[in-house]
């Protein structure tokens, strides 16, 4: 792995490398860098199987991780390269034409995280949410809990006790 | 190519990519939704059909019916909160989830699981792997007409489910692994209970070779539907035994080895001609191969010593800033979680990766094309899919 | 097409008489062992801590109130309600309850049209899976809790009996944490408190690696940290939830973790104190124990003017006095009166009111006063051969020893009494015993029974570590006296200490006796007050002063806590200081406004 990455670095901007297991290994690839990135990788240095393609929502850094989890079947060795990405303008190349289930990793993204693939089939067609129109769901900054209270109502009749509270109550009241 | 597809090659007009053009108001095509109520439907999930006659011109897979959001609640849970979450994500296989989620903390939190939880992790999954495989077995014979068959398999599947029930307290989420180990190790007897299981399924697996495998029927539907050709691997992202039926041998448990897998002794089968009979016939050697895993783990695993390692508080469980991806082979391919940690006592992202996420979607929208609607059921189950983990 | 494949399938004929597989009564099938059905939940093992409802992930459980459970220290009286239309069976709440109270029954069936009945209090709401013996509990082995306490390093007994220094070492920082990770932040100790301080809320303040931010929170309710977590009597310990099923956290030493990892020169700038609003008023205090300290400090900090009057020469009452200092460092006891002594609170030593100076001087020139004089008199169990010149107090020999005078400590002692005042007497004298005559040669004997034996726990083990010989269980009769000299204590067998109502009424066996030889005998069966200087204020039955709940006395002006109130330790003295300093805040508003 190391020596693959020494390779690597020769020819890109590879940052940020993480060796995780003895067959995993993370590393930052710049944006505009990526998608010829992960076609070297895909056709010379052999990672063909995509695993997954998701990203991480780093609000604080007001930023996005993108994360193309590559495999190579032969090595059977995992390469996480990470690409971060403006959250404000959350856009990115597609690789729709390296793998044929990119599209449909895209198209999640850009439902889910608001990132648009342009170029990517059907990106912008409903894939599980139907008629939302919240913010995109998956970005920190959706508060499940707040939608859920605001869009359904508790069972009547719940109740309960903080007992330090209660305790004090019925203790030592006055205090 | 058919016979039959070659007078159609004029008809319908082709799109530049090579798709079929629909225009829906020739009123030569008609559109129908298969599920996301449909017997044939592996769950709930549809199939949006555009139909020639009776043939399949394009496809579309529909999900977001049972979206519950499951990897943004995790990030709304502590640690050992999720575990019950999890379970969740693929109904008939939570083991697998429980495996990935419970592995990915322990590994970003350097924790070492005891010798037992391992094995006892490695029963659970083979279990797990039968129990679904059984399931498997009775839907597809179902879906070209052949129920009986998933009575048996379905009865068979309960026996496990019995056993699951020993252990865990469960039959469906069974939520015996937890972060740190396992909720604990087999009650006694139980050997010579999973062993009478384990007889009695290979009993019945005769009986569904013969009615099944053997059976004109089911062969006239099956061979040569749905054919995966080894150089769609790659691109659609396939695994397990749709690929493996397909003559590439991947398996999680020999490439990537985990758990106690380097300790027991089995092959990777592959067949050629990934079809639907080829890959039935895969599975159900598959079974079998599960069987004799189990009795290989049964007579290897030790009977007592520690099951869970030593765990902070789980109320106030901090785990420090990482990433990594925990794969295993679930019955219908690579199971992963992707998940990262920031240091705080909440996971910041956790990503599932589902088989069905490739095989029910981007593969299934090409490979029902030409297929007969009658065939479209018998395809999707043929594809093994789980809808539940697509939209998680 | 093969006619092998037409054919075969017509096997399962076969299977036409087979016997059916289904199972023939479902309603009556039994879950598992383990299985996880209903809850039960024993009430009486319950306390009510809440910490099912913390980890449940679905928010299925409400703490409710229940009947015939009643609130009391150590049990908030409330039980778990589990709402099923909610609750996943994932077990975890019976995996982390602190008692073990909470399972789960192998029940599973269950059916009603009303969707209500399926929200109640397992225990409480009467089902028919009560008493049924299966079904999932917490498998041994498995802990989600941590049971065992972080092991405090202290000084081996070979060693610290020969010394005065510190005996108990205190954590480190990562112990603490680990310490303090232990806590389920449930609350149910801060009731039990005297000060209700808002333990979990200091331990988490730990766990974050945030001591300035505990020591703001110890402050709010406890001005003398560095004296508590080291000598505090810890009665929150003994209601932990974490003492059912394993150890206490050991609330007291992480207070001192604390307190000890801020230097003094530092409290100011964290608890913002340095630029306090300062009000008209003067409040003088009588005595600097833990209950003058602690007013003075809470009224300090509401800007009031204080001064402290003090008859003995330095601050600290009792924990100066009595408290040895293998147990309490001066220097750490000085640390928690600097603190309040920065705060502007003027302190006079050497003035002993009602001798040097009277309470009606004291109230011309100020507009309220504390007093919190404690208990200072030894009693004598007024046996014969007591008036000896060998018999002595423990309380003054204690004091003494402090203030530096050269105390009297013969070869042989015997020391009466089974508290802890005996104990540190004895533990103090054995430390000098070694130093004089090289071993320890000291009985201490008590009326009650080892089992009942009023001393902590740890203080009995750690006396006889340190050579110290207890006899527990036997009454003093007579000290020998021969030649006019002390030659040991004659003792007769106690037979019970209390009687039915519980009343203190010793009964003994004339016929069973000892005899312990000593040179010296030292009382130490308790203390009495002296309060003469104050004049007509009302007392109670029991001979203390009367005040109300704000600790004013018959003397609107007069409030008066600690000891000579209700006692019996530090945390309530000082519970009492904080309580008086609000009473005090009152009844000078008030008569501010009129
Ligand atoms: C040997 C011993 C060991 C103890 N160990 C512990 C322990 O480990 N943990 C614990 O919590 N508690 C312990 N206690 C009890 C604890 O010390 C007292 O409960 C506590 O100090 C009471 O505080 P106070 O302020 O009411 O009185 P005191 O601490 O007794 O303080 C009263 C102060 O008033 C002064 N004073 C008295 N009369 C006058 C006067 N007329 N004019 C001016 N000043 C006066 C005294 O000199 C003294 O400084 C122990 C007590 C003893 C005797
Ligand atoms: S955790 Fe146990 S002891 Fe605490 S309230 Fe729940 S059931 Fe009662
Ligand atoms: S079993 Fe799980 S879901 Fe049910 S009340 Fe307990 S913690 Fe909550
Ligand atoms: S110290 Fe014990 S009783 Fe107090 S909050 Fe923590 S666990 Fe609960």
């Amino acid at each position: 792995m190391k020596d693959l990455i020494q390779k690597l670095k020769k020819r890109f901007d590879v940052n940020d490398v993480v060796y995780q297991k003895d067959n995993q290994t993370y590393l930052t690839i710049a944006k505009d860098q990526a998608v010829s990135f992960i076609t070297h990788l895909k056709d010379v240095e052999g990672f063909t199987h995509l695993v997954i393609l998701t990203a991480v929502d780093w609000i604080e850094d007001n930023e996005f991780q993108l994360t193309y989890m590559l495999n190579n079947p032969g090595k059977k060795v995992d390469l996480g390269v990470r690409v971060l990405i403006d959250r404000e303008e959350a856009e990115m190349e597609s690789i729709h034409h390296l793998w044929k289930t990119a599209a449909t990793y895209q198209r999640e993204l850009r439902e889910m995280f608001g990132i648009d693939f342009p170029g990517s089939p059907r990106v912008n067609e409903d894939f599980i949410l139907e008629g939302w129109d919240d913010i995109p769901p998956y970005r920190r900054d959706f508060d499940t809990k707040e939608y859920s209270e605001q869009t359904y109502y508790p069972r009547p009749g719940r109740k309960t006790h903080d007992p330090a509270e209660y305790m004090k109550k019925k203790l030592y009241p006055e205090e | 190519m058919t016979e039959e597809s070659k007078y159609r090659d004029k008809f319908p007009a082709k799109n530049p990519d090579g798709t079929n053009k629909i225009d829906l108001d020739s009123h030569k095509f008609i559109k129908v939704w298969q599920g996301p109520n449909h017997p044939g439907i592996t769950g709930n999930m549809s199939l949006e059909l555009d139909l020639q006659g009776d043939e399949v011109m394009q496809c579309k897979t529909h999900v977001g019916y049972l979206h519950r959001g499951f990897e943004k609640l995790m990030e709304r849970r502590r640690f050992i909160q999720c575990f019950p979450i999890c379970v969740r994500i693929a109904v008939p296989e939570p083991d697998f989830n429980e495996y990935c989620l419970s592995a990915s903390f322990e590994e970003l939190a350097g924790i070492e699981i005891p010798e037992a939880a391992k094995w006892m992790r490695t029963l659970l999954l083979e279990m797990s792997r039968l129990q679904s495989f059984l399931m498997w077995m009775g839907g597809q014979a179902g879906s070209f007409g052949i129920g009986v068959v998933g009575q048996w398999t379905n009865y068979a599947r309960d026996l496990v489910l019995d056993r699951f029930e020993e252990i865990s307290g469960g039959r469906i989420y069974h939520m015996h692994m937890t972060p740190g180990g396992v909720r604990g190790l087999p009650p006694t007897g139980f050997e010579n209970r999973m062993e009478e299981t384990l007889q009695t399924i290979e009993e019945i697996m005769k009986d569904v070779k013969d009615t099944l495998f053997d059976n004109t029927i089911f062969k006239k539907r099956s061979i040569g539907l749905g054919v995966i050709k080894p150089e769609m691997v790659e691109p659609y992202g396939i695994t397990g035994p749709n690929a493996r039926a397909a003559g590439i041998p991947k398996d999680v448990r020999k490439d990537y080895p985990y758990l106690k897998y380097p300790e027991l002794d089995f092959d990777v089968l592959t067949a050629e001609n990934s079809d639907a009979y080829t890959r039935a016939e895969l599975r159900r050697q598959e079974i079998h191969m599960t069987i004799d895993l189990i009795r290989q783990i049964m007579a290897k695993m030790p009977q007592s010593g520690d099951y869970m390692a030593k765990v902070p508080n789980v109320l106030h469980w901090q785990i420090p800033r990482g990433e990594t991806y925990v794969r295993a082979e679930c019955t219908r391919g690579e199971y992963g979680y992707y998940t990262v940690t920031d240091g705080s006592g909440y996971p910041r992202r956790i990503n599932v990766r589902g088989p069905s996420y490739t095989h029910a979607v981007a593969l299934m929208e090409k490979m029902a094309i030409d297929v007969n609607i009658a065939d479209t059921a018998g395809l999707m189950v043929s594809l093994h899919t789980y809808p539940p983990e697509i939209e998680r | 097409m093969n006619l092998k494949d037409l054919f075969k399938p017509f096997t399962a004929w076969k299977n036409l008489l087979a016997e059916p597989v289904p199972i023939k009564k479902p309603l009556e099938r039994q879950g598992a062992p383990r299985y996880r059905g209903f809850h039960k939940n024993d009430l009486e093992k319950c306390i009510g801590c809440g910490t099912c409802e913390e980890i449940c992930q679905n928010a299925a459980i409400d703490m409710v109130p229940v009947e015939g459970e009643e609130t009391e220290e150590g049990d908030s009286g409330l039980r778990p309600r589990i709402d099923y239309g909610r609750c996943c069976w994932c077990a975890l709440c019976v995996d982390i309850c602190t008692t073990g109270s909470l399972t789960m029954s192998n029940q599973f069936q269950w059916i009603d049209s009303d969707p209500d009945v399926f929200r109640f209090v397992p225990g409480a709401d009467e089902k028919y899976w009560d008493d049924e013996e299966l079904g999932y509990k917490k498998p041994d082995n498995y802990e989600l809790n941590n049971l065992d306490r972080i092991e405090m390093e202290e000084m081996e007994p070979e060693k610290r009996n020969h010394t005065f220094l510190e005996i108990v070492k205190g954590f480190s920082k990562e112990q603490a944490i680990q310490e303090a990770d232990r806590c389920v932040e449930c609350g149910i100790c801060i009731a039990t408190c005297p000060a209700h301080m808002g333990i979990p809320s200091y331990i988490k303040a730990i766990r974050k690696g945030d001591v300035e931010e505990g020591l703001r929170i110890m402050y709010e309710t406890n001005p003398l940290p560095e004296v508590c977590g080291r000598v505090c009597t810890h009665k929150c310990e003994t209601v932990c939830a974490m003492q059912h099923r394993g150890e206490p956290i050991s609330i007291r030493w992480l207070k001192r973790y604390i307190a000890d990892q801020v230097s003094l020169d530092k409290y100011q700038e964290i608890m913002g104190t340095d630029n306090l609003e300062k009000r008209e008023e003067k409040v003088a205090i009588i005595g600097a124990g833990p209950a003058g300290l602690s007013a003075s400090y809470y009224l300090a900090m509401m800007g009031y003017n204080v001064k402290i009057f003090e008859a003995l020469e330095k601050p600290g009452g009792m924990t100066r006095y009595g408290i040895p200092e293998y147990r309490l460092p001066y220097e750490e006891l000085d640390k928690d009166v600097e603190y309040i002594k920065s705060l502007g609170v003027e302190f006079q030593f050497n003035t002993k009111v009602g001798e040097d100076i009277t309470l009606e001087e004291i109230h011309k020139d100020f507009d309220a006063v504390f007093a919190g004089t404690g208990l200072h008199l030894g009693r004598s169990t007024k046996i014969p051969g007591a008036e000896h010149e060998k018999c002595y107090q423990a309380v003054d020999l204690l004091r003494e020893f402090t203030q530096g005078k050269e105390i009297e400590v013969a070869e042989r002692i015997v020391v009466i009494g089974g508290g802890n005042v005996a104990m540190d007497i004895s533990r103090t004298l054995a430390r000098l015993q070694n130093k004089q005559y090289g071993q320890v040669q000291l009985v201490t004997t008590s009326l009650e029974s080892e089992d009942i034996m009023p001393a902590d726990e740890e203080e009995i083990i750690e006396s006889r570590e340190e050579g110290i010989t207890l006899k527990p269980g036997w009454g003093p009769k007579e000290i020998k006296v021969e030649d006019g000299k002390v030659k040991g204590l004659k003792v007769i067998k106690c037979l019970s200490v209390f009687d039915n109502e519980g009343r203190f009424n010793p009964k003994f066996d004339q016929s069973e006796n000892d005899f312990f030889a000593g040179d010296m005998v030292i009382e130490a069966i308790g203390q009495g007050m002296d309060i003469s200087y104050m004049e007509d204020v009302e007392l109670t039955e029991r001979h203390k002063v009367k005040v109300d709940e704000n600790y004013q006395s018959s003397k609107p002006w007069l409030f008066v806590g600690g000891d000579i109130v209700k006692g019996p330790d530090a945390i309530s003295a000082i519970a009492d200081g904080h309580k008086a300093a609000q009473g005090i805040d009152n009844y000078l508003s008030s008569k501010g406004e009129k």
